[in-house]
């Protein structure tokens, strides 16, 4: 699955760290899943769509 | 921005903490190998010792790690990780060097306790982590158990057909946690925790 987590972020000019803490995750989390290596949960998943205001799909796009 | 950013180490402190956890480590292979007749070692007392001592180390790195670098993993997560370690290195050498310390029974009787203590740390851990350290955690597990059975199936195997055998449960432990150590490397490799 691809993400524009890292893109999002960015704009927002926060670290990983950042939002990490926003999501109550460990900045290592952020980190696999802005690099491809972990597909987050359904929960998380909305959590980061509301975090950023955007819909699930508009952040999440299949491979 | 955040106020949760971890402060940037410099050189000289890095160069200090490796200097100190090689004399940490060199102090106690000293103490724990002086009072052992080395060349009289099992293979299965080598291989628990060096899990232990790679055990230890881990756990020594996690809980420097936990102090200077916390938001790299979840709340909590990082002393109960160095704890859980460090209790499973003990668990380890204390079979094989504990009774220089105090009788077997006695020695029995810490490994008990120390046991329970670890299973409450994996599992304050487990409550603690957030998903992808569980997901890690439980991939370690799956294939740490598919990886052991196989081999203890081919093992058994091998001791029915009369090709091998006399390898202790000691040692059958031993070759467990090095296969788990090799599943938790592999597992937390692929979510690039390393």
């Amino acid at each position: 699955m691809n993400n524009r987590l890292k893109v999002l972020r960015a704009e927002r000019d926060w670290s990983q760290a950042h939002l990490a803490e926003l999501l109550g995750v460990s900045r290592q989390t952020v980190n696999a899943l802005e690099t491809g290596r972990y597909d987050p949960s359904l929960p998380l998943a909305f959590k980061i769509a509301r975090i950023f205001d955007q819909p699930i799909e508009s952040i999440f796009s299949e491979d | 921005m955040s106020s949760v950013e971890d402060p940037k180490m410099s050189w000289p402190v890095r160069i200090g903490g490796l200097f100190f956890l090689g004399l940490a480590g060199a102090g106690v292979g000293y103490l724990v190998g002086g009072r052992m007749e080395v060349e009289d070692l099992r293979w299965d007392d080598a291989l628990a010792l060096v899990i232990a001592a790679m055990l230890l180390m881990t756990g020594v790195i996690l809980a420097a790690m936990a102090a200077m670098r916390s938001s790299k993993l979840p709340p909590a997560c990082g002393p109960l990780q160095a704890l859980v370690m460090l209790i499973a290195g003990g668990l380890m050498v204390a079979p094989i060097w504990g009774p220089n310390l105090a009788s077997p029974d006695v020695v029995f009787i810490g490994l008990v306790l120390l046991s329970l203590v670890q299973s409450v740390a994996n599992l304050m851990l487990w409550c603690h982590a957030d998903e992808m350290l569980r997901r890690v955690m439980v991939e370690t597990s799956a294939l740490a158990f598919w990886a052991s059975q196989m081999a203890l199936f081919l093992y058994a195997a091998a001791e029915r057909l009369g090709l091998t055998g006399g390898v202790s449960a000691w040692g059958m432990m031993a070759v467990l946690m090095t296969i788990y150590l090799l599943a938790s490397a592999v597992a937390s490799m692929r979510r690039g925790l390393h």
